[in-house]
């Protein structure tokens, strides 16, 4: 075998464009050789331990259109390189969608809030840590899932949605904007379209090297936010092992409409649990068109965790969800960022 | 001003066969002789970053640090820690694990704290650098925050020092009169393995005193 | 405590205005002219032989400047130690060879060019598996040392017959054992008796700075800039891997990024760039990257054990049983399974005791002494045992405590040769607990023991943590020059835990000499430093407070010598006090510090360290003879008396908040009380105790190893997934207390001993205990984890009666 090293990272082509036309002709120039760098921390990570290696990196650093947050007729649209911190800070978002500024401000740390960007944190790859070793496991383009096998190490993989690949996607905005149908825009070449949060997230059984719906070419322009969860019960939060720089075991997004006391319409969402984020609309049938109190709490978590199955290591995460489920309905929402 | 293209490299691998998918056939062919082997550690060999060929040369760029314009030569995928460090003399940034984990290479881009181990030094151009080396007023007198530290014997080893005191400038700029807790909240994305948090959040508290003159 | 003028003050140390303004140099930031980068071919299996490399390619590729591979080492070493590099790699992360090129990026790429050819061979991550009848074996010469040889020691099926998967049999063979008293008469005496297994994790020191060391040779010497925690006692190691005499190593190294015991005297590693700069003539930087400061940079040894406790109704220990296994990695002895009752023998000073033990030798990383070996593992372990022994016959943790502490000169630890237990010099253990129970207000919030706030339950718990806390017998070194200046030698290594600078307060405090007249030389051994002890054990304030009021004592005499010489009468007639030696009664008759240094210049001999000392450590003859001259030597080794071994104690009191929901865990207050003597340095002080305690927190809660099975890999490489805890895992929104007894101790003319040991286990232990607390009002065995440290999974599937994946003492999950 060839010597490893995970360390230093690998002379590749660096593109600065300064417009989005120009970073679209650059991907559609190198196609699959091309990675598109936008915060750089997820990046940077593959890049140092040499286990991704493409030729060519567009940054889209320089692009300032991208960063934007415009409020619209119909809410907001935040630009895909908007900063973490700056959809924290935001005073429209913390106004109308205060629990997406508070799962923003649950992701890393302070320095990688201040850089890593909303389109980042929604397309970074898993941290199944198999895989980011540089193992080549299916979504390496191999033919066998490493952590899934019982003597593997699975603590902080999946218990929905696996097919072949156990990995979870971590991303903490990533369930807040599907509890708000949330959509994402997208642009090949000239070309946009849009693609709802809840199908942005793609599942191995879809493409099992991929977390997203982007594929090459593909550019993440913006993320719109739609007013429709506008000044509803948002309720976020999310369990880790560390107060920070540390990846979600599991978190909750539930937004709830009420009215009298009775709950109208609800999204109920958890990432860590899945390859995607999972909306659980088993809950939210069970639960719309009742009042919410601890009894339905309890109920919606029961169902939520249906299905689920556990590897060997990761059985506490049914328990969590349950109980993660449970209180986003039966507790107070503390969004204050 | 369209898109500047950074640096551009001759193909490096086989005609007729990109990179990516030569990677991704070496990768498998290993697997499937694995079991023993590990070979699912390497990389297949393929892939080597080669002297680059004429007319991709390292480009000279103007970064500014400490209010200083400095032409320098970085290759694209140099990291702003690599070149303080390495091309302009300023080690008072450290490198504690090269992965914007620790927070040992803090240093400021226009006032903001970022990890220099994961900024790309081409992304920095036009901006403003602080580094630990930038806080000194020309007379000596030092910044609140050093002095505090000075004065408080914060930190141990004080490999994470720097950093801490770039984000804690920052913090201080922000919110000068900051909660131990809003501070401890501000600075999380610091790690400091002698675990001296007692001390360095007394430290900020005291930096805050003197920035209002107490 | 006595009225010092600069010892129990705080003042800044002289090594922090280069840190704060980035100045200070650590390995990484010294540069040589030509300087190349190294970069480690490393072992990407768990145990493998080499069966063939080809570097052709890498050699050939434009900027590689050299290769070191294990042929280019001289001599094999001794099993069971390790190389730098090696054929036989014995866990991933092992160094197999050094590229050396112009870039590290070059480097880098050479090492993906090279051709390995590696043969897998048994390897075992879990102790146990290796013990167990038929169980593989790390290394092929054996499991275990016997003795000081290697050897192997497996259990029969009869030894684990009636025993569940992973149960530890207690009569089992083992590689060691030690007792004293009537075990079985402990436990008859006893009126509850608890056993139960244990796991304390391997956990790697992960210093901030990874063992960066830069090397190169200049007319026959080596200048070596490593980050080490010593400076004298690295010179020694440094010479044997160059392969010269000690006189011949520069050694520099004034600011050292971390240690924890995992670099206390260098590390073999150093001698790659040593080795690689002298083969190509250049100078040699070998950045260690995070990543391989996890594999190579030691670890903590993880302890399995069964632990068996007798308690009288009054709460007296009466018999402690111990069958402790240590995860030893694939080299080296370590004392850490032994230790835990070792230490446990100390603070709870149980009437019958016996320990036996195994240290097993695993492929994962090699091991090392890590702040209190064997101590923070012995609190971690035993505190929660004691406390269910306590829980059930009604009594108060303080009072259990108090009960069992030591006082005086108390014994502890295996009897030696002659059947006597060793002993330390003194405890005064019951005040460090009750400064704590004060600080803290332990009678006021035990009440709170299993208060529920939603979903939070509250538990509170203590510690008595002891270990070791100072060396002797080094030599202390400074120079009155005529300028009225003290120059203080110091081998000592700045890790930044004041001990550097504090212990030389020492000197001045004797002389009566104000600290702004005092200049430390430190960190670099061509400024003529003398020998120290070895920094690790906590051992230097103890140490070098005594060696250097040794040379105060001997300054002392030379002043008084010159000045009856000079002023008449008698040397016992002249004092010193005001920068003056003067005579009794009549201060005006006397000589300056000035002159007294010029004076003796004049006379030489021993006065200016023309003649020296026939006891003290050659390496200080060597300096102080290059310092003769200047002014007037003090010089002396330290020859006081020892009077037992030095043991500092800290009482730690934790209060947690358990959210049973999430199995989040929130460290809501932590106080300290403690007995280390007299205190030199208050702000240094405070730093040994919260830093250790907080160290203890992610032992009892946080980091740990977790590797997979299947291929002996560790898989929780990152810092987000060993964890190390921030600040925000800690309490932080209002400054944590600490209290010392202030009682000196009797065996330092100053009273002073060290802290920073027995810092970690109160931490740990008093987290441990206050867990268990909050999850036993829950329901009885809630709070038995047992196992360390205790995650967010393992109270969700307790509470829940949920399979947790794997057996309590299985190691690195």
């Amino acid at each position: 075998m060839k010597g490893v090293i995970r360390d230093v990272i690998p002379q590749l082509e660096l593109f600065q464009p300064n417009s989005a036309d120009d970073a679209l002709a650059l991907l559609a120039e190198h196609g699959s050789d091309a990675w598109v760098y936008a915060g750089g921390l997820d990046t940077l990570d593959w890049f140092k331990d040499r286990v991704k290696r493409p030729r060519v990196v567009v940054d889209l650093g320089g692009i300032d259109s991208m960063r934007e947050i415009r409020t619209t007729a119909d809410g907001i649209e935040i630009g895909a390189m908007a900063r973490l911190i700056d959809v924290v800070n935001h005073p429209d978002i913390q106004a109308r969608f205060p629990a997406l500024a508070l799962s923003a401000k649950t992701a890393a740390s302070p320095q990688i809030r201040n850089q890593g960007t909303l389109g980042g944190n929604v397309g970074q790859d898993t941290r199944c840590w198999y895989y980011r070793d540089g193992w080549t496991c299916y979504r390496a383009g191999g033919n066998i899932c490493y952590a899934s096998p019982p003597t593997a190490m699975n603590r902080e993989h999946c218990i929905l949605g696996a097919s072949r690949c156990v990995a979870v996607n971590p991303s903490d905005t990533a369930p807040v904007l599907v509890a708000l149908d949330a959509e994402m825009v997208i642009r090949r070449g000239r070309a946009e379209r849009v693609v709802p949060a809840a199908e942005f997230f793609v599942g191995p059984e879809i493409d099992i090297e991929r977390m997203t719906a982007l594929e090459a070419g593909d550019l993440l322009m913006s993320i719109r936010v739609p007013s429709t969860w506008s000044g509803a019960r948002v309720y976020f939060e999310k369990v880790r092992d560390r107060d920070t720089w540390d990846f979600a075991l599991v978190n909750v997004a539930t937004a709830l409409r009420e009215s009298g006391g009775v709950i109208q319409d609800a999204r109920v969402v958890v990432n860590g649990v899945a390859p995607t984020p999972v909306r659980l609309t088993a809950v939210e049938n069970a639960i719309r068109g009742q009042a919410r109190n601890e009894q339905t709490a309890n109920r919606a978590g029961d169902v939520s965790i249906q299905g689920t199955v556990a590897l060997a290591q990761n059985g506490f995460k049914v328990n969590l969800m349950r109980n993660l489920v449970r209180r986003s309905i039966r507790d107070e929402v503390m969004n204050e960022v | 001003m369209s898109q500047e293209i950074i640096e551009v490299t001759e193909e490096t691998t086989q005609p007729g066969v990109s990179r990516r998918s030569f990677i991704k056939g070496a990768i498998a062919a290993s697997a499937a002789v694995s079991s023993t082997n590990y070979l699912f550690r390497s990389n297949g060999g393929a892939v080597l970053a080669q002297a680059p060929a004429a007319g991709a040369v390292d480009r000279l760029i103007t970064v500014t640090v400490n209010g200083r314009s400095r032409r320098v030569e970085v290759p694209p995928m140099e990291t702003l820690a690599t070149t303080l460090r390495y091309k302009l003399g300023l080690t008072g940034t450290k490198i504690g694990c090269d992965r914007a984990e620790c927070g040992a290479c803090t240093v400021l881009v226009d006032g903001t704290p970022h990890y220099g181990c994961s900024l790309l030094t081409h992304s920095v151009r036009g901006r403003e650098v602080t580094t630990i080396e930038g806080l000194e007023a020309e007379d000596g007198t030092l910044h609140p925050v050093q002095q505090a530290v000075l004065e408080e014997q914060g930190f141990q080893c004080a490999f994470c020092m720097s950093g801490f005191i770039m984000n804690s400038v920052a913090l201080l700029n922000e919110n000068p009169s900051p909660t131990r807790k809003q501070a401890a909240e501000w600075l999380s994305g610091n790690l400091c393995r002698c675990a001296d948090y007692d001390k360095i959040l007394t430290s900020v508290q005291r930096a805050a005193e003197i920035t209002r003159g107490a | 405590m006595a009225d010092y003028k600069l010892l129990g003050k705080n003042y800044q140390t002289p090594d922090l205005y280069a840190k704060v303004t980035g100045r200070s140099r650590y390995a990484e930031d010294h540069r040589a002219e030509g300087m190349v980068f190294a970069k480690l071919l490393s072992s990407p299996m768990p145990h493998a032989r080499v069966r063939s490399i080809n570097y052709d390619a890498a050699l050939a590729l434009p900027g590689v400047v050299g290769i070191l591979t294990p042929d280019d080492l001289p001599d094999e070493v001794d099993a069971p130690n390790e190389a730098a590099l090696t054929m036989e790699p014995r866990y991933e992360g092992e160094p197999i060879l050094a590229v050396a090129a112009v870039s590290e990026q070059i480097a880098s790429d050479a090492i993906e060019l090279i051709d390995i050819d590696l043969e897998p061979l048994e390897f075992v991550l879990d102790p146990l598996d290796s013990l167990k009848p038929g169980g593989p074996n790390a290394r092929s010469e054996g499991n275990t040392t016997i003795g000081r040889e290697l050897g192997e020691i497996k259990w029969t099926a009869a030894d684990l017959a009636g025993l569940a998967a992973g149960e530890i049999p207690m009569d089992a063979e083992a590689a060691q054992e030690w007792s004293f008293g009537d075990l079985e008469a402990g436990f008859a005496e006893a009126d509850v008796i608890v056993e139960e297994h244990s796991y304390n994790q391997s956990t790697s020191h992960q210093p901030l700075e990874s063992r960066t060391t830069m090397a190169y040779w200049e007319d026959g010497k080596l200048y070596i800039y490593p980050s080490v925690q010593s400076t004298a006692r690295a010179v020694g190691p440094m010479a044997r891997w160059a392969g010269v005499e000690p006189s011949n190593v520069v050694l520099i190294n004034e600011f050292t990024g971390g240690g924890f015991g995992g670099k206390i005297s260098g590390y073999v590693h150093a001698q790659i760039p040593i080795l690689l700069s002298k083969k190509i003539g250049r100078p040699v930087m070998m950045r260690i990257t995070r990543r391989e400061e996890n594999m190579i940079g030691r670890g903590r040894p993880g302890v399995q054990a069964r632990i068996r406790l007798g308690m009288r109704a009054d709460g007296r220990i009466t018999a402690l049983d111990i069958h402790g296994i240590g995860d030893q990695g694939p080299y080296g002895r370590s004392g850490d399974a032994m230790n835990v009752a070792g230490i446990g023998s100390l603070c709870y000073q149980p009437l019958a005791c016996r320990m036996r033990g195994t240290n097993v030798y695993t492929n994962t990383p090699p091991r090392g002494p890590q702040r209190a070996p064997g101590g923070v593992q012995s609190m971690t372990m035993l505190e929660p045992i004691i406390q269910k022994a306590a829980k059930l016959l009604g009594l108060d943790q303080v009072e259990v405590h108090k009960i069992n502490a030591p006082e005086g000169q108390a014994r502890f630890g295996p009897p030696g040769l002659n059947g006597e237990q060793g002993n330390v010099s003194s405890a005064f253990a019951r005040e460090a607990i009750d400064i704590g129970a004060e600080l803290f207000n332990w009678e006021e919030r035990k009440e709170r023991s299993g208060q529920r706030n939603g979903s939070k339950v509250t538990g509170v718990g203590m510690t008595l943590s002891a270990y070791s806390a100072g060396a002797s017998g080094v030599d202390g070194l400074f120079v009155l020059r005529p300028d009225g200046r003290l120059y203080i030698q110091s081998g000592v290594g700045n890790l930044g835990t004041g001990s550097a600078f504090d212990t030389m307060r020492a000197a001045a405090e004797g002389l009566d000499m104000p600290w702004e007249k005092c200049e430390v030389a430190w960190g670099d051994t061509s400024r003529h430093l003398p020998w120290s002890c070895s920094q690790g054990g906590s051992s230097t304030t103890h140490a070098h407070t005594r060696a250097n009021w040794a040379a105060v004592a001997d300054a002392k005499l030379k002043m008084q010598e010159i000045a009856a010489q000079d002023l008449g009468g008698a040397p016992e007639d002249y004092e010193i006090g005001g920068e003056r030696v003067y005579r009794r009664g009549n201060r005006s008759q006397g000589l300056s510090f000035a002159q007294i240094a010029q004076r003796a210049i004049d006379l030489g001999g021993k006065y200016d360290g023309h003649e020296l000392p026939e006891d003290i450590n050659g390496m200080t003859t060597a300096s102080a003879t290059a310092l003769a001259g200047q002014g007037l030597m003090g010089v002396a080794k330290d020859n006081y008396e020892e009077g037992g071994r030095r043991m500092s104690f800290v009482a730690g009191f934790a209060e947690v908040e358990v959210d049973i929901e999430t199995g989040n865990i929130k460290i809501v207050d932590y106080a300290a009380g403690s007995d280390a003597g007299t205190i030199l340095h208050p702000k240094t002080y405070e730093g040994q105790i919260f830093g250790g305690a907080i160290q203890g927190f992610s032992v009892a809660l946080a980091s740990k190893w977790v590797y997979d099975r299947q291929w002996g890999l560790m898989v929780a490489k990152r810092f987000y997934s060993n964890r190390p805890p921030g600040m925000l895992d800690v309490p932080h929104e209002a400054p944590m207390k600490w209290g010392n007894a202030d009682l000196p101790d009797p065996f330092n003319p100053l009273g002073a001993k060290g802290i920073g040991e027995a810092a970690q286990g109160a931490g740990s232990g008093a987290v441990a205990n206050a867990i268990a607390d909050a999850l036993e009002s829950l329901g009885e065995g809630n709070g038995d984890f047992h196992r360390s440290p205790v995650t967010r999974d393992m109270i969700l599937t307790k509470l829940e009666q949920a399979p947790s994946g794997h057996d309590r003492l299985t190691a690195h999950v």
